[in-house]
């Protein structure tokens, strides 16, 4: 039986992913990385001329075991060089069409309904949009770019089936072109509801989509899982974590 | 305010930051009376965890005063006297629910970005960086606490600062690494680090039935408090070979339960531990996992390894295949603090346990910057250090 994570799995489109950068050294790059850093720290202890001399010999053999000066180039350009830094570096992902997963605490026809509530949704958005509702199922969108402009859509809910799904357009004459779908579906046991927010923009046909994402510096993958993790934490938790008015020797109200 | 802040490695300063208020409806705000350096601050202090921002306000083991409740805060009102656990937990999600407090889904606003790194994100910790929640932290005069009813523990007996404050973290942390450890009648657990996470696993290992302790350290006064307050064996490790040692004292069963309270800062000796040292300045290593290799060695067959040290990314040269063909058990995780708080507290009220001796210093917040140095250092007998705001 398909798990909700395996199936969310399956879903989830390949992101492009940079190699992590291990040592999957072979036996002769192990006895070399060992041997280069046994002879570092030696040279590094003698504190001589003759010391710095071997520290250096035994610092080539490491570079070397470790495949050469491009890769520690890397290495060296990454910045505190922790998982999170290698992580960073990984190209940001704009797939203009992404599918994600989450599992919540409640059941699908209360998820459906807090869905349709327009200030649920807002808020849910709020990372990403000022979403206002215009009338009914029409909202309009404001996303505020990296450089103080600001880009716009409205949507219209095109289909709805209660306890299952909603899904939303934008005419297919907006600025940026795009479409969501959030599915409601029973998790095993105790688990609650799978939720599944898909976003497409620049539907099929064109590259406007991507190239504008990138002006936006919006990232569909990533606006996708935190609205997620915001409409789980509102439904469960009746709140949304906030860093707002935290403070740190930088001000108050901190962002990543 | 002023607040104890982390500007890189081997750099905390006292800054003058924001007043922290309420932001959310069951947020409260407390001002903190007494907060203590852990020894997990120092993996900050050592930039050895990632995401880590400049000015970051630190600290996870506070208590004090409430000055302040959101509207949809019942249990505390302003003038409770309060401990606060290091994890931020919803009580509402499928992991609260099943005590596991330190994995709430609802308290990390960077959960996207623990995702990318660990696959999924645990809660929200106080002053242990971005990726953690990067919530400001209690070394500082006044904190804000998210889901106010779920975590603080009210104290409302007479008890001192001293005796309460280790609820936050390394109490309930000890505890949990020796309930982890799984122990029955006639077992012998080792405990690597006696560090105060070390000396609370001891003292717990003791209480939990265990018929002898080992701690393992090279600090001579840290060795001389596992002694004289957690009745154990002590290993120094400098002097003499753990694992003969270990396997002398078991008869070569090796211990039935192995705790590293040691974590990610190893330090060791030989040449893997050179090695792992000169990994990790390159970037090429997050952990230097000398402790967990050496009690994967030592541990009996089919015994249990837990793990209460904080490891911050990955590890090399770790023996996968000793840890299967052993059947070792592992227990790990950041502690559910809120799941022990309760039962801990009823421990110290009934005179069964008095967590203030680990006390070694206790000074003014701004003497903070000096004694992370000591702290670090182990100077000046340093064991565990406590901050007056």
């Amino acid at each position: 039986m398909a798990t909700p994570e395996t199936a969310h799995e399956r879903r989830r489109p390949e992101a492009p992913r940079e190699e992590s950068g291990r040592v999957t050294g072979t036996l002769g790059q192990g006895v070399q990385f060992v041997l280069g850093t046994a002879l570092v720290e030696y040279g590094r202890r003698q504190q001589s001329r003759r010391g710095t001399a071997v520290a250096l010999g035994g610092g080539a053999l490491v570079v070397r075991a470790l495949g050469g000066p491009a890769w520690l180039k890397r290495v060296f350009t990454e910045r505190n060089g922790g998982v999170t830094e290698r992580a960073a570096t990984e190209p940001a992902a704009r797939e203009t069409a992404v599918s994600r997963s989450i599992t919540i605490g409640a059941s699908p026809d209360d998820l459906y309904e807090r869905w349709r509530d327009p200030e649920t949704f807002a808020e849910i958005l709020g990372h990403f949009a000022e979403v206002t509702q215009l009338d009914g199922d029409r909202f309009r969108w404001t996303v505020h770019g990296p450089y103080g402009q600001d880009i716009g859509w409205e949507t219209h809910v095109v289909e709805t089936e209660p306890g299952h799904l909603v899904r939303w357009e934008t005419p297919t004459d907006a600025v940026l072109p795009n479409e969501g779908t959030v599915r409601f579906q029973p998790a095993p046991g105790d688990r609650g509801t799978v939720v599944t927010l898909s976003v497409a923009f620049d539907p099929p046909g064109g590259t406007l989509g991507s190239a504008a994402l990138e002006q936006f510096d919006i990232a569909p993958k990533t606006v996708a899982g935190v609205a997620l993790d915001r409409f789980k934490s509102l439904v469960e938790s009746g709140e949304v974590p906030t860093l707002d008015g935290n403070p740190s020797g930088r001000g108050a109200g901190d962002a990543v | 305010m002023r607040a104890l802040t982390w500007q890189g490695r081997q750099d905390v300063r006292i800054e003058e930051v924001p007043r922290p208020e309420v932001v959310n409806p069951t947020d409260a705000v407390i001002e903190v009376t007494a907060t203590a350096i852990c020894g997990s601050d120092l993996h900050l202090y050592h930039g050895r965890v990632p995401s880590m921002r400049e000015g970051d306000v630190l600290g996870h083991e506070p208590m004090g005063r409430v000055v302040e409740v959101g509207s949809e805060v019942e249990t505390l009102a302003e003038g409770d006297r309060v401990v606060v656990p290091f994890t931020i937990s919803c009580g509402a999600c499928w992991f609260c629910d099943h005590d596991l407090y330190s994995l709430c889904d609802n308290t990390n606003p960077n959960a996207e970005l623990a995702r990318e790194v660990m696959g999924h994100s645990p809660a929200g910790i106080f002053g242990y960086s971005h990726m953690m929640g990067g919530y400001a932290g209690g070394q500082a005069e006044y904190m804000r606490v998210p889901h106010a009813d779920v975590g603080p523990i009210k104290i409302e007996s007479d008890l001192t600062d001293e005796q309460v404050l280790f609820l936050s973290d390394i109490f309930p942390t000890g505890h949990m690494a020796a309930e982890n450890a799984d122990i029955d009648e006639y077992d012998t657990v080792a405990v690597w680090g006696c560090g105060p996470v070390g000396q609370f696993a001891i003292q717990s290992a003791d209480l939990l039935g265990a018929d002898r302790v080992v701690a393992i350290d090279r600090v001579p006064e840290r060795l001389a408090m596992a002694r004289e307050h957690g009745d154990a064996v002590t290993i120094d490790y400098e002097d003499e070979d753990v694992y003969d040692r270990l396997m002398g004292l078991t008869g070569g069963r090796g211990p039935d339960s192995c705790i590293d309270a040691v974590g990610t800062d190893a330090h060791g000796t030989g040449v893997v531990a050179t090695s792992d040292r000169v990994k990790q300045r390159l970037k090429l290593e997050d952990d230097r996992p000398t402790v967990l290799r050496e009690a994967i060695r030592c541990c009996r067959k089919g015994g249990t390894l837990s793990v209460p040290g904080v490891y911050v990314g990955r590890a090399d040269n770790f023996p996968m295949g000793p840890l299967m063909n052993k059947a070792i058990t592992v227990e790990t995780g950041q502690t559910h603090v809120q799941r022990y708080l309760g039962p801990l507290l009823d421990q110290i009220e009934s005179g069964n346990i008095d967590p203030s001796f680990v006390v070694t210093h206790d000074e003014p917040l701004e003497k903070g910057p000096e004694l992370y140095e000591t702290f670090n250092d182990k100077e000046d007998d340093c064991i565990k250090v406590v901050l007056r705001p």
